[in-house]
């Protein structure tokens, strides 16, 4: 209310009791009037009729009664006014009255029965005003007010207030438009101070209880929330010192996308800030954020809110970030559309990140005991530590980040640690690194990124990959496992749009031979659809330690192959042209025995599984031969199959010698469908049961 | 005149069969039975879908007045018949292994769909339709559900197209899946409308 209102009505008061006071002279015990209309600009009350009866000199009882008044907005009109001040003080120099009774019905605000009191000093124009029990929108509200020549106080008090009247009370009025719907209680205190119609200084507390609010649209929401608020304004010549503090102890509140668990987490904030109105700026001195078990955290700056970069300048010491509330409550709702949509994090971080004019400037963080692993299982590292330095500007900066483990999809990285060097929107390596993969070790020559706002990352590395076991390496991605050595020198990885292209060779011992893998590209590979193209060379490859890695029936002699535009997507292949054979003139000893046979028989689809073994070549253990070997060009998942050499309607698999024992196996199917192949595959290494070297 | 009647004979025959082999340059039926296979994969069993989707007129490769057994006999007869044979792949690890992640997906997502707090949308997404049915709690799981969703949807439609080597297929058969996603789901489900207003199923 403001406080010319109040000015108007002891006004009104005075004009009625020194009506009283002037007719006091004549000694008489009591006074009726009736005043019918009076009118003010902007109110009229009707009907207006006083009654003074003189106790003593000083005192009397005072009744005042009006049929109907109309007040200037937002009070309305109001009816059946009655106030009732059994015992007022009428002296020559003050006028009161402490224990009044105030009725009236109002359209606004219904019946009500308000204790009031007040008091007003002639000489120096004081005005004292209370009012209590005021019956507003499910709770009670009190006022005390005071007006003085030194400027006004007012202190209102209020509990149990519902919102949801609250707030159609204040739409209505055109206050605040209805923001949110719900059900709560609100209750407040207010101290407020000023001159005229201008607030010097206000104070505000207040606690708010909403078992349930939301907007139209769900983006602000709350359930069973308490909420404690503490706010204090005061003028500064041209601008306001603002200060306040909010915690919330329980309850939930989501404000899209963040979802805030105050019950687990309470959150504590607190702010101090400066705000001039005319030159539309804020200082803001400080500004602190606790929720527990999430992030704790300091900041200052100041806005232009005219400028066209607002931000001036914004420092934001993060004293604690702690994970996974960080990443669940603060990251993760802004991070759907990427890799990092769905992490598992554990660990602390801290930072201080400095923006100016609008942008990023600086930014410095610490990693402590940090765990990020993808629920995807595309990637994962544990135990990271770090310090990261960067600067938008200005001279180049180190940072250095290390890992106990780490992964990416099912190879593990061992403990590594990175130092590099960061200047505008690039980063490079400052000494050579060793990752440790498996029992090898990945030697980093040489590592650039190059990053752009809104642009696709690119980066490049150089390195040596040391001998990695094949055994490690293929029971980490559950193949099968067999022996060997992966090792290569890869001089030049680069990743731009998307696509991974590693130069150089990547060299397999395995099998006593050797399998050689270039043209190496990988599109999109942290993607749904990851796809990876590559050449393969075999040579040399010893069939028996093959055979009996996979259980697949003794072979004796050698196996070159290879596997040219190998297609995968998904990490399965769809398209690849496939010839493995024995190497010309190889000079090993050829021999096949009777289980490989039946094996590669029953692969075939011809169902003769077992037809070697029932037969009367079952007498042999094994069988001599001149050449094996396969191929097949996979296709929209078709195999085109086809052999060493043709035969008739068909193609030799494999093609005995001229003495005997003579065993040739000629395959008839030349399209199989790959799927049924592999499964085939598949059931015959495993029902001999894997040998694990 | 009759120089004249038989270029124009040839013209209408050519004219035809240029109609048809558009019709069937891309396999539209084709596309809705493999749509309607990996859609019933993914909402799994469930209540029959409701009878209600023959009020929505949809596009169809031949004209209705045509008795159905002509048809083919006519198509045969315009188009070479590997052509007419037309069909969709749908059989590569890609899209084998995006199936399998939405059908693990869809029993977290139905009860949203069944509240109608998720509706399926008019370009074969999903989107959140009224976030206030959704538990305070749950809302970013299910906002981080219908982004993964939308990212696997794309990826399928994609590799669809990709799979059977036509990449410029992706739009319709996006188009396809849109509108068998809502005609394959049951009664009560929310779909949009190209304009944006939801409908309930």
């Amino acid at each position: 209310m403001a406080p010319g209102r109040y000015a108007r009505t002891a006004g009104l008061l005075t004009v009625i009791l020194l009506a009283g006071v002037a007719l006091t002279a004549d000694a008489l015990e009591s006074i009726s009037l009736k005043l019918g209309r009076v009118a003010g600009p902007g109110w009229t009350v009707d009907e207006l009729e006083s009654r003074l009866v003189w106790r003593d000199a000083q005192r009397a009882a005072l009744l005042l009664t009006a049929t109907q008044a109309r007040l200037p907005e937002p009070l309305g009109t109001i009816g059946g006014l009655q106030l009732d001040c059994p015992d007022a003080l009428i002296a020559a120099d003050e006028l009161a009255c402490s224990h009044a009774r105030l009725e009236f019905s109002s359209e606004r605000i219904g019946p009500q029965q308000i204790r009031t009191g007040f008091r007003y000093r002639f000489s120096d124009r004081r005005l004292q005003l209370d009012l209590a029990n005021i019956r507003l929108d499910g709770g009670r509200v009190s006022i005390k007010a005071v007006q003085a020549a030194h400027g006004w106080d007012l202190a209102l008090q209020a509990d149990g207030l519902q919102l949801d009247a609250l707030a159609a009370r204040l739409a209505a009025a055109g206050i605040l438009p209805v923001l949110v719907k719900g059900v709560g209680t609100l209750a407040f205190s207010a101290q407020l101070k000023g001159t005229a119609a201008r607030l010097d200084a206000g104070q505000v507390s207040a606690r708010l209880q909403s078992s349930q609010f939301s907007d139209a649209e769900g983006s602000v929401a709350g359930e069973n929330l308490e909420l404690l608020v503490d706010a204090t304004v005061t003028a500064h010549g041209a601008s306001w010192g603002l200060s306040g503090e909010l915690s919330a102890q329980q309850g939930q509140v989501y404000i899209d996308p963040v979802f805030v668990d105050a019950t687990k987490t309470p959150v504590h904030a607190s702010t101090r800030f400066d705000w001039h109105p005319g030159r539309r700026r804020i200082s803001l001195h400080s500004f602190d954020y606790d929720q527990s078990k999430t992030v704790r955290l300091h900041a200052d700056g100041s806005l232009d809110l005219d400028a066209p970069a607002p931000l001036e300048v914004l420092a934001v010491d993060v004293e604690e970030g702690t994970f996974p509330g960080l990443y669940n409550t603060y990251f993760q709702p802004w991070l759907n559309d990427t890799v990092l949509a769905d992490l598992h994090t554990e660990g602390a971080l801290a930072g201080q990140l400095h923006w100016q004019d609008g942008r990023l400037a600086s930014a410095r963080l610490q990693l402590d005991g940090l765990t990020i692993n993808d629920r995807e299982a595309r990637f994962g590292v544990g135990g990271l530590d770090g310090r990261i330095d960067w600067a938008g500007q200005g001279p180049a900066r180190p940072s250095q980040l290390a890992w106990e483990q780490a992964q990416v999809y099912r190879v593990p990285l061992g403990r590594s640690q990175l130092r590099v060097e960061s200047a505008g929107s690039s980063v490079h390596l400052r000494e050579p690194a060793r990752i440790a993969v498996l029992d090898g070790e990945l030697q980093v020559e040489e590592f650039e990124l190059e990053y752009a706002p809104g642009a696709a990352s690119s980066w490049h590395v150089d390195g040596i990959l040391t001998p990695v076991s094949m055994s490690d390496l293929t029971r980490a991605l559950g193949w099968p496992e067999f022996g060997g050595k992966l090792s290569g020198v890869i001089p030049n990885v680069n990743y731009r749009d998307g696509e991974l292209a590693v130069g150089g060779m990547l060299l397999v011992r395995v099998f006593d031979g050797e399998v050689t893998l270039s043209n190496l590209r990988l599109a999109q590979p942290l993607s749904v659809v990851p796809r990876l193209w590559v050449d393969a060379r075999a040579s040399n490859i010893d069939l028996e330690t093959l055979t009996r890695t996979f259980s697949f029936g003794r072979i004796e002699g050698r196996l070159d192959g290879r596997v040219d535009e190998l297609r995968m997507e998904s990490w399965r292949p769809v398209a690849f042209d496939a010839a493995f054979a024995t190497p010309p003139g190889d000079k090993s000893r050829h021999r096949i025995s009777q289980k490989a046979v039946d094996n590669i028989s029953s692969i075939g689809g011809g169902g003769l599984s077992g037809a070697v073994s029932r037969s009367f070549m079952g007498f042999f253990k094994d069988f001599p031969y001149d050449r094996l070997g396969l191929s097949c060009r996979l296709e929209n998942g078709t195999c085109q199959m086809d052999g060493v050499a043709p035969a008739a309607k068909g193609y030799y698999i494999v093609k005995s010698r001229l003495l005997p024992p003579r065993l040739d196996v000629i395959g008839y199917a030349d399209r199989v469908d790959w799927e049924s192949l592999v499964s085939q595959l598949i059931a015959v290494t495993r029902t001999q049961g894997a040998v694990v070297k | 005149m009759k120089t004249l009647r038989i270029p124009m004979t040839m013209l209408l025959i050519l004219f035809a069969a240029a109609c048809v082999t558009i019709n069937v340059y891309f396999p539209a039926e084709a596309a809705e039975k493999a749509a309607d296979r990996i859609i019933k994969d993914v909402y799994g069993e469930q209540p029959a879908p409701s009878q209600g989707p023959a009020a929505e007129p949809q596009s169809r490769l031949q004209p209705e007045s045509v008795p159905a057994r002509y048809r083919y006999s006519l198509l045969d007869w315009l188009v070479s018949p590997a052509n007419a044979a037309a069909d969709l792949s749908v059989n590569t690890p890609a899209i084998s292994q995006l199936k399998a992640d939405m059908e693990q997906r869809h029993r977290q997502l139905a009860p949203h769909y069944a509240s109608g707090a998720v509706g399926m949308t008019h370009n074969g997404e999903i989107d959140i339709r009224d976030q206030t049915l959704i538990p305070l709690k749950d809302r970013n799981t299910v906002k981080q559900l219908v982004a993964k969703e939308n990212r696997d949807r794309g990826a399928l439609y994609t590799e669809i197209a990709r799979a059977n080597g036509h990449p410029e297929w992706e739009s319709e058969i996006r188009q396809t899946f849109a509108r068998r996603w809502v005609d394959n789901a049951p009664g009560g489900w929310w779909y949009s409308s190209a304009s944006g207003s939801w409908k309930q199923k």
